[in-house]
């Protein structure tokens, strides 16, 4: 809750003082002409946000996140990291929303591998990003070029994530409880 | 454009049609969480969307091509990727600000090394979200598995910009 309201304090100042440095700096001319292009954001963007934050609620009630940890576990082999990747592209929502995941995901079993491949492969190629945000702003063609060159680095990471000596457990998290139930 | 949209509009009026069939409840919760999320995001997006406008405007004229330009090659990659990994903010600062750099002569490549970092590396999503719910430790973690991949997609994409001309849009 605090947290949110920082988020929407900065942002705010930042923008205020961004603002401020437009009018003095550049004039007047510039400041309205960035804000049509802001407007112009606002349009592209708003049909595409509202069906992408439908999805996403739809989605949370039809697939619990813990059904998928099976198929991810330590003996899941490159699989494991694939299945880890799709999942994590297909997760909507923000950081809100797929941190929390790793963790029912990881008390699900899910190895750090496999982990490290959900977050990358979310933070990165988020299908709902890339619909909502990337494609309207960027075009396709950059959008392409962009997400064919994201597209093995969660797999990567994962591969490297198993290779390197620093173990992680669900018991590490801040924000673990030992839930009943766990397993899910 | 419009394909995303649409896409998008499919996908959530299908996911919600599957809902509807599970119980009419679950749809009435899924549209009800939906219109919260809306309110939660709103007004972060308003406020922050003109950001990414104006400090398009307040880029010095020269400055994208000179330090993140099509030529500047591996130096501008590398520069890149850490501009995005201290960027702050979601979605709605970094694609608009982005197509700010384009427009103003920053190379394809080097925007995808940005974008990259912000999304893999992102200082400001890691310390206010993943810190407090995974601990540092699974940053340590997560940061040594993937601290040099944001710069490869970077030269990746220098490799791969013949094949999608459109990528720079100016």
């Amino acid at each position: 809750m605090l947290r949110r309201h920082a988020t929407f304090i900065v942002i705010s100042l930042l923008t205020l003082s961004a603002a401020v440095a437009v009018l003095l700096l550049r004039g007047e001319a510039a400041f309205r002409h960035a804000l049509e292009a802001t407007w112009g954001l606002i349009v592209t963007v708003a049909p595409s946000i509202i069906g992408g934050l439908l999805l996403s609620a739809a989605l949370r009630q039809l697939v619990p996140p813990g059904a998928l940890a099976r198929w991810m576990g330590a003996e899941s082999g490159l699989r494991g990291l694939l299945v880890a990747t799709a999942a994590g592209m297909a997760m909507p929502g923000g950081p809100v929303a797929a941190f929390p995941v790793v963790l029912v995901l990881a008390q699900a079993g899910a190895d750090r591998g496999a982990l490290i491949a959900f977050v990358l492969a979310w933070s990165l190629n988020g299908f709902q990003r890339i619909l909502v945000w990337e494609l309207p702003i960027l075009g396709t063609d950059f959008a392409l070029l962009r997400l064919l060159c994201g597209l093995p680095l969660p797999v990567l990471a994962g591969l490297l994530a198993r290779w390197l000596p620093i173990r992680w457990t669900p018991e590490d998290a801040p924000a673990f409880k030992p839930a009943p139930d766990k397993g899910q | 454009m419009t394909v995303g949209v649409i896409g998008m509009w499919v996908l959530a009026l299908g996911a919600l049609f599957l809902c509807l069939r599970r119980s009419p409840s679950v749809a009435r919760r899924a549209v009800g969480e939906a219109g919260t999320s809306l309110t939660r995001v709103a007004p972060v997006m308003l406020m922050a969307l003109p950001m990414a406008a104006f400090v398009a405007e307040l880029i010095p004229d020269g400055w994208a091509e000179r330090w993140l330009g099509p030529d500047s090659g591996a130096a501008g990659v590398a520069l890149a990727t850490l501009a995005g990994s201290v960027l702050p903010g979601g979605p709605f600062v970094a694609f608009p600000l982005v197509l700010g750099f384009l427009k103003s002569g920053a190379g394809p490549a080097q925007m995808v090394a940005l974008i990259s970092g912000w999304a893999v590396l992102g200082l400001h999503r890691t310390l206010s979200w993943e810190l407090p719910i995974l601990g540092p430790r699974f940053i340590l973690l997560r940061l040594s598995a993937s601290l040099v991949l944001p710069f490869l997609a970077g030269m990746a994409a220098e490799a791969l910009l013949p094949l999608f001309p459109g990528a720079a849009l100016r």
